[in-house]
């Protein structure tokens, strides 16, 4: 606790503002009469509040100024009514501000969704998470896969360590089941040295020292040991005395490819030439081309040292286009097999003596004949593997393809003729049935179609086979059973069994193929198009008259209307078709009729196609018009006003419509700058705070 | 504190205008006093005053614990006073300082010179030193509102007033000593 002359400004600020307590009050007066300096400084603070009573005091509020500042704030704060400051307090609540924003961000982003039209992401995200989950689960497997691995590893040497355990010491009692735990499965590895170790003597040191535990704790006999050492020593003999260079064990192999003029002739060379070289044809296989070439391939077994003589003299036969040799060094794979084969052999003898000699137990016994029967399985397998590569070393095989000389040429052409034809026909069904009726044995209907949809359009599709014999005459007859639009015929000619020029092959004609298609003649484009407009005060008699000309010159009406507008004027409106010969008569006699206006004309030129150009359909469409009343009744002061305002209101309701467009497409913008707005000037606000208080705190200190 | 008081300051920041009229009648003094501690202006001052009441009425709905709400309103002027000084910092001495003409103090001289002195010694202190001694000395508030309305902890306001008369006193011993 500070003392009172330490705590002297404190105490004399509070005394002079009469903020002590009564006991404070007292010991702070004790105090100044003790200490001169305290008085002083007393004496000095009392002077110094009256004079800041008096200078300070005088620029304090005036009398009216808590009315003037009600006055002010009811001018800069007017009232609202009641449904906007509902609105506005409304907004000021949290959980409302907090909804809207969350509804507003959720009509945005809905909104761009419907623009983007996109709704594809989260699908392809459960598409990603079904792949991850799948990769976790083939993780999963093959973790479990290599633990069972490892398992089985497992298992497999300690079998192996059970198994070798008899061979070393036969007369112990059973060695613990696999299914102990581990140390005790190490403890018979002495095996090891026996087993897997006979090649590797430089890790045998370590196991040894094992060994001889072993052999304190569980007394096998000293033989065994021994003859155990022996076999260590065996294998690195074995090798040493192999000469590599003498005796290299090679495979060879070669493949040739012959072109010859006569394949037999080229078999009884190849023989004869094999039997020279002490060797032998092992296979031959040949093929007959359609065309009657021979293809073939022969085998041939010849002693390595003739082989290249052999196919020195396989050139004379024919044009040599490919050959191949191939030598495989098989030495070293021969003569490791051939040193594990005379271990199994020890191992076999060494059993056999344990066989003869210690035979007390039954089950030990048999085990160990069932280990002699896995070492002599694997003597015989390892002796014909010896025997296979001996005899693949004795002999050279020579794989021999052999082809005859114009192996590609053809042996005869087919010319094959294929026509198709498009009618337009006025019946297309009565066509379709007289075609179908040409069918008989030289006249065969592959394939024939109709189609008829629902707005009365017809076609039909026929593909027929014709013996060449007959196929000109059926072709005229399909032609004069309707208008042509277009035939084509299309002829090759397809060699067969090869390809190039054969002289002597010949040349034969094939069915021809032809397709049809039909259609209805109303389908067809009009090779001329006709407009016209006639004015005459008499419509109707008048196209009725049309009419008359019409039928006169075999042209067909294919629509005509009729109509009259409010100001009393008739239309109508009349389309048809002629044949081409009839078509300027046509156009001379629709003159009597009135007064002939706006002719245009367009033709469509099919240079292509061998339309009969007379029968060709044109088309004229013509309206027929009159004047009607010069006067409208749509017209006059009303009528405008009446158009006027309507327009008027028309354009007024779209610039409305546009204006609520861009409100609802900028509001959202607004509102969203608004809200980050506001953030970043409190996040300002809170900060001048903090360093207020900073400032605040550094004062008090 | 009273529970009239609250719930008053509960009517106004829910909206009602009467209740807000009548904090503007009990604070504006003393939000005064606040503004005048930093800015040693009296028009300034009351800006500073009628803008605070317009923006805490704006911004009422932010304040939560009603007890809170005149160390509240405190804050908003201190800061809209600081700002307004800020914005004027240019100008080296309180503006004030040369309408202390002899209109006021026609006595003597030597009482007028005390008084500038007076002046310049308060103008030296920290902003809340200031603002405590013109709180006190403006309406004379006991220690407990005063801190109410500063926002002050319990007690803290006799360390400052202590230290800013002390810190005056020494700066002022030589007249105070002639005065005496």
């Amino acid at each position: 606790m500070a003392t009172i002359h330490e705590q002297i400004d404190e105490l004399l600020a509070a005394d002079l503002h009469d903020e002590l307590t009564a006991a404070e009050r007292d010991g702070f007066h004790a105090h100044l009469v003790e200490c001169a300096e305290c008085r002083q400084a007393f004496q000095e603070g009392k002077n110094m509040n009256r004079i800041l009573n008096e200078t300070v005091a005088g620029k304090k509020a005036d009398a009216g100024f808590e009315q003037r500042m009600v006055s002010r704030f009811r001018d800069r704060v007017p009232k609202r009514r009641g449904l906007i400051s509902l609105v506005t307090d409304l907004l000021r609540v949290r959980a409302v501000q907090l909804t809207a924003v969350a509804a507003l961000l959720l009509a945005l982003a809905q909104m761009g969704k419907m623009i983007t039209g996109e709704s594809a992401t989260s699908v392809q995200r459960r598409e990603n998470s079904t792949i991850m989950s799948e990769l976790a689960r083939d993780r999963d497997t093959l973790g479990a896969s290599r633990a069972s691995g490892l398992l089985a590893k497992k298992d497999g040497r300690t079998d192996g360590v059970d198994v070798a355990a008899i061979n070393q010491a036969p007369a112990e009692p059973p060695p613990p089941p696999p299914a102990q735990d581990k140390a005790e499965s190490e403890t018979p590895l002495p095996v090891t040295v026996y087993n897997t170790e006979v090649q590797r003597r430089q890790h045998s040191t370590a196991p040894k020292t094992k060994s001889a535990e072993f052999k304190d704790a569980e007394k096998p006999d000293a033989a065994a040991d021994v003859s155990a050492m022996e076999m260590v020593e065996e294998p690195s003999a074995s090798p040493s005395a192999v000469n590599p260079a003498a005796n290299r064990k090679l495979i060879r192999n070669a493949t040739a490819e012959l072109e010859v003029p006569s394949f037999d002739e080229a078999i009884q060379k190849i023989t004869a030439f094999a039997a020279e070289e002490k060797g032998y044809i092992a296979t031959t296989s040949s093929e007959k081309q359609e065309n009657g070439k021979l293809r073939g391939e022969v085998v041939v077994k010849v002693l390595p040292d003739n082989l290249d003589r052999f196919l020195g003299k396989l050139r004379g036969i024919g044009e040599l286009k490919n050959q191949a040799l191939t030598t495989e060094d098989v030495t070293k794979a021969y003569f490791d097999t051939e040193s594990r084969l005379k271990n199994a052999r020890l191992m076999e003898q060494r059993l056999m003596e344990i066989l003869k000699t210690k035979s007390n137990d039954v089950a030990d016994l048999l085990k160990v004949e069932k280990e002699l029967g896995r070492v002599r399985e694997e003597i015989e397998k390892m002796q014909g593997e010896l025997k296979f590569t001996d005899s693949q070393v004795s002999f050279a095989t020579v794989t021999i393809q052999l082809a005859e000389k114009n192996m590609n040429v053809p042996a005869a052409f087919l010319l094959k003729e294929r026509a198709t034809l498009a009618l337009y026909a006025v019946e297309v069904e009565k066509t379709y049935n007289d075609i179908k009726a040409l069918a008989s044995p030289k006249v065969q209907i592959t394939n024939a179609q109709i189609d008829r949809d629902n707005t009365g359009r017809i076609s039909a599709r026929l593909s027929l086979l014709l013996a060449p014999e007959e196929s000109e005459a059926v072709i005229e007859r399909v032609k004069g059973m309707a208008r042509v639009e277009n035939f084509q015929v299309n002829t090759q000619r397809v060699s067969q069994g090869g390809d190039g020029l054969g002289e002597n092959a010949k040349t034969e004609r094939d069915k021809v193929e032809l397709n049809i298609t039909l259609s209805r003649d109303e389908q067809e484009t009009a090779l001329q198009q006709t407009s016209l407009r006639i004015q005459t005060p008499e419509v109707n008699e008048k196209t009725k008259h049309l009419r008359a000309i019409a039928e006169q010159q075999s042209g067909r009406i294919r629509s005509s209307s009729f109509s009259r507008d409010p100001n009393g004027r008739e239309y109508a409106n009349v389309s048809l078709r002629v044949p081409m010969k009839n078509y300027s008569a046509l156009m001379q006699s629709l003159n009597a009729l009135g007064k002939v206006e706006n002719v245009s004309v367009r033709r469509d030129d099919r240079p292509n196609s061998q339309t009969d150009e007379a029968n060709a359909p044109a088309d004229v469409s013509i309206q027929v018009y009159s004047q009607g009343n010069i006067v409208s009744q749509e017209t006059g002061i009303w009528a405008t006003l009446r158009r006027t305002i309507g327009q008027g209101a028309a354009a007024l309701m779209w610039s409305v419509r546009m204006i609520g467009v861009a409100i609802a497409f900028l509001a959202p913008w607004a509102l969203i700058l608004g809200l980050v707005g506001w953030v970043a000037r409190r996040v300002s606000r809170a900060r001048a705070a903090r360093k207020v208080a900073a400032e605040d705190k550094a004062g008090l200190s | 504190m009273d529970s009239s008081e609250q719930a008053i300051y509960r009517a106004a920041i829910q909206g009602d205008r009467d209740a807000f009229e009548a904090v503007i009648r009990s604070f504006s003094r003393s939000l005064f006093a606040i503004a005048y501690g930093i800015l040693q202006n009296r028009e300034e001052a009351e800006d500073v005053v009628q803008d605070t009441f317009v923006k805490a009425w704006k911004s009422r709905w932010r304040v939560r614990d009603a007890a809170k709400f005149p160390a509240w309103l405190s804050t908003i002027a201190r800061h809209r006073a600081r700002d307004l000084a800020r914005r004027r910092r240019p100008e080296p001495l309180p503006e004030d300082f040369e309408a202390t003409d002899m209109v006021e103090f026609e006595g003597s001289g030597q009482q007028a010179d005390l008084d500038g002195e007076v002046r310049s010694a308060l103008a030296q202190l920290p902003e809340l030193h200031r603002v405590a001694v013109t709180l006190r000395y403006f309406e004379e508030l006991d220690y407990g509102t005063i801190e109410k309305t500063l926002g002050l902890t319990n007690g803290a306001l006799r360390g400052i007033l202590g230290r800013a008369l002390g810190l005056m006193r020494k700066r002022l011993k030589p007249a105070l000593a002639s005065t005496g």
